[in-house]
């Protein structure tokens, strides 16, 4: 997270990341366990060898043989193009071509890379031949990339397809265990503008206040603010907004058990709780006030919150507020502003007032 | 709403449409750009909210990197009391594809349909990388700008276009851009200030006089983004949406005449889809579009005016107006098409709302709108639009035909 430039809107910025592991199935994974010993695999459909191998013929939907039959090593390339300036999710870290190569004796054009060194080395037609990585890794990318037939190999992290077969003890025919999963992590980052109703939120948050907006057709109150009702699909503004009480009580919660992820950083069961605030007036009200779901509590034990528990606002001490984290969503989230939320001691409204609530 | 007879089959109209304004990176919130459209579409329509009886959206979650974006965007139609609502996590074409038919089956009578996106959050070329498949594409960072490259370079080895003709398909959208109210403004205004004025009109045809050959000699200049693709055969990134209102024809004739609203009838609206792994087809044609124009009864009736395709790059024009065998005197992409403004997500839905704007504002009689997804012209979606509505059974029949199992 980050601040953007004054002069315009702040920008947020969100990394998404997710560690995949895929099951390979029968075909697909024939194919990796074969690389590990240098070979490219086609697959039989009818009168035709595809490869890359597929579990249906993509014509003619019917289950493909499993029949494998080894390929190429020399393949043709049939289309291409010059990366420049490749990314770090390209498979060769210096200009490359992206080509469709058709292995001799398969039917079909297999995507991959070829280091060509230059772009002035590529054509239609360029016959080229498979580098596979020296150490594999029952990954796609055992096969590394192409080069043009004839070209040496100065990668030290590859060879040539024969320099594996004896390695991996594998004669051609002879049945392959398929390689069952392959992982794949993916990272995407995102970059907005923090929208202007965020922006009046986050600054009320550093000034130690709720902010909510009421929609003056039907009167619903959110926190934080939207800039729309989402009852009436209509824009709300700046004049909608309003200061909230930051007293409420609890009508639902929860306790979360968590399990380990990449980037889960809590070890314990802990609760989350949807606060029903105040009415503006600070009197207390079933409806016509603000809900903020998610949030956490302090000075208090799990096995304490229940629905109908009066709380308020625990805030941060006015400098380390920091509303950096903030993000476009509607949840209303007070993380870098608030602790959490503690019970007053008041006494309990009636839990029948909530009990049709969602939230 | 009266108590309209339940119908099966009756025609579709368009009676209402709104496009938001193109931005290459807006500031506002994907509901609040979808919020902007479905107010205007039902403004345009003369329908109120509670008069719409079912809701479809197009977007994309990896778009915007947030989960349940599509639900958070239903804020923009005033979801209660609850409604009648479907997405499609694909182009907002597709939504509209479902809600014609949820029309024809006559259960319901109105339909607003949206498609949005804001392709300026994430990285739209990893983002698109990674919806390709997981096995073989995937892991190579199979980028969809590679990925386009390649099917221009076999079109261009197959001998039946240019990259001078790849030139010439840009510097149209470019000078369509100039006048188009829904074209990139940057990329208009650069536009503007290559052809020296500001803004010739749209002459049409496919040729232009020594002005676009300038232009296109001085694209020809640019060095290569992926050969043989130069920038200005690419799209930019968008951010953007579009709302269509639809109804049967009992409501649209009730809107025509009660407050003076132009129906625009959907006479044909089909799909299809092709292999996802580009080496496993040719490259060079689109089997796909052909069959879903087929499909969708290009063939009957008079010829096609306007065609507002979802060309991302130049040469898919190309490969598309070859496929879909459009008349020499079809004016292609007025609006300026995805080369001016490519809001992913909403391009192919832009598209039907364009094609419509050109039968209700320019006289048009009778237009095409098509959308794409996937990889190299994967999957085509083809909607005739028709000053006309057509009989009961020309909308019938045609999807059940078995004129598409040769290939
Ligand atoms: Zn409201």
């Amino acid at each position: 997270m980050s601040s953007g430039a004054r002069s315009g809107p702040r920008i947020v910025t969100n990394t998404v990341e997710f560690p995949y592991r895929r099951s390979l199935g029968p075909v697909i994974g024939t194919f990796v366990a074969a690389l590990a010993r240098g070979q490219i695999l086609g697959v039989r459909s009818g009168e035709r060898v595809l490869c890359p191998p597929l579990e249906y013929d993509p014509d003619t939907g019917a289950a493909t043989s499993g029949e494998f039959v080894a390929v190429g090593p020399v393949g043709t390339v049939r289309s291409w193009t010059w990366v420049g300036e490749p990314s770090d999710r390209h498979p060769l870290d210096r200009p490359f071509a992206f080509a469709l190569i058709q292995l001799d004796g398969a039917g079909t054009s297999l995507l991959h890379a070829v280091d060509a060194g230059g772009e002035g080395a590529m054509r239609t037609g360029l016959r080229v031949v498979p580098r596979f990585r020296a150490e594999p890794k029952g990954h796609t990318g055992d096969l590394a990339y192409f080069v043009p037939e004839g070209a040496e190999t100065t990668d030290a992290g590859v060879v040539d397809g024969a320099a594996l077969s004896p390695v991996a003890g594998g004669e051609p025919g002879v049945v392959l265990e398929p390689v069952e999963t392959m992982e794949f992590w993916s990272s995407l980052t995102y970059r907005e503008a923090l929208s202007a109703a965020s922006e009046r939120y986050a600054r009320s948050l550093l000034a130690g206040r709720l902010l909510g907006q009421r929609c003056p057709t039907c009167g619903k109150v959110y926190v934080p603010p939207r800039d729309f009702c989402a009852i009436d699909g209509i824009p709300l503004g700046e004049g909608d907004d309003l200061a909230l009480p930051d007293r409420g009580v609890i009508t639902n919660f929860t306790i979360v058990t968590p399990v380990k992820y990449p980037g889960q950083k809590e070890t314990e069961p802990f609760v989350r709780v949807s606060v029903l605030l105040d009415a503006p007036d600070g009197q207390l009200s079933e409806s016509g006030s603000a809900l903020m779901g998610l949030q956490p509590v302090v000075d208090v034990t799990n096995e304490e919150v229940r629905v109908g528990m009066r709380v308020e606002a625990v805030w941060l001490p006015e400098a380390e507020r920091n509303t950096d984290e903030l993000g476009n969503r509607g949840w209303g989230s007070t993380s870098g502003a608030l602790t959490g939320w503690r019970p007053t001691g008041e006494q309990d409204l009636s839990v029948e007032r909530y009990i049709d609530r969602v939230f | 709403m009266s108590a309209d007879q339940k119908a099966f089959g009756e025609p579709i109209a368009i009676v209402g449409y709104a496009i938001s304004p193109m931005s290459a990176f807006s500031e506002d919130t994907e509901v609040r750009l979808c919020l902007d459209v479905v107010t205007r579409a039902l403004a345009a329509s003369g329908l109120g909210r509670k008069e719409i009886e079912f809701t479809c959206s197009g977007s994309a979650d990896y778009l915007s990197g947030g989960t349940f974006t599509f639900v958070a965007n239903l804020d923009a139609v005033g979801a209660w009391p609850p409604i009648r609502e479907s997405h499609v996590e694909m182009d907002g074409a597709w939504a509209l594809h479902e809600a014609w038919v949820r029309l024809l089956i006559g259960e319901e009578r109105t339909a607003l349909v949206f498609g949005s996106g804001k392709s300026s959050t994430g990285d739209l070329s990893r983002v698109l990388a990674l919806q390709t498949d997981p096995y073989y594409l995937a892991p190579l960072g199979a980028d969809p700008l590679s990925l386009a490259a390649l099917q221009a370079r076999a079109l261009l080895d197959s001998g039946r276009a240019t990259e001078r003709d790849l030139a010439a398909v840009a510097a149209r959208a470019r000078r369509a851009a100039v006048t188009s109210p829904h074209a990139l403004p940057a990329l208009a205004a650069a536009a503007a200030d290559a052809s020296g004025t500001g803004g010739t009109g749209g002459t049409g045809g496919t040729d232009g006089g020594d002005d676009l050959g300038d232009q296109i000699d001085a694209l020809l200049t640019a060095d290569y983004v992926r050969s043989p693709l130069r920038a200005h055969d690419t799209p930019p990134v968008t951010d953007g949406a579009c709302a269509l209102v639809l109804a049967t024809a009992t409501v649209a004739r009730r809107l025509a005449e009660e407050k003076g609203i132009t129906p625009v009838w959907i006479t044909g609206l089909e799909h299809f889809v092709e292999p996802h792994q580009p080496g496993t087809r040719d490259l060079t044609d689109s089997v796909s579009a052909r069959r879903a124009a087929q499909a969708a009864g290009l063939a009957g009736g008079a010829p096609v005016e306007v065609a507002e395709l979802s060309a991302l790059y130049s040469h898919e024009e190309i490969i598309l107006r070859e496929a879909l065998g459009l008349p020499d005197g079809c004016e292609i992409n007025p609006s300026g098409g995805p080369l001016a403004a490519n809001p992913t997500m909403a391009t192919g839905l832009v598209r039907v709302a364009e094609a419509a704007r050109a039968i209700q504002e320019r006289g048009v009689s009778r237009a095409l709108a098509h959308a794409t997804s996937g990889p190299c012209l994967q999957q085509n979606l083809v909607c005739l639009l028709d000053r006309q509505p057509l009989g009961k059974e020309a909308h019938t029949s045609q999807g059940s035909s078995q004129e598409g199992g040769a290939r």
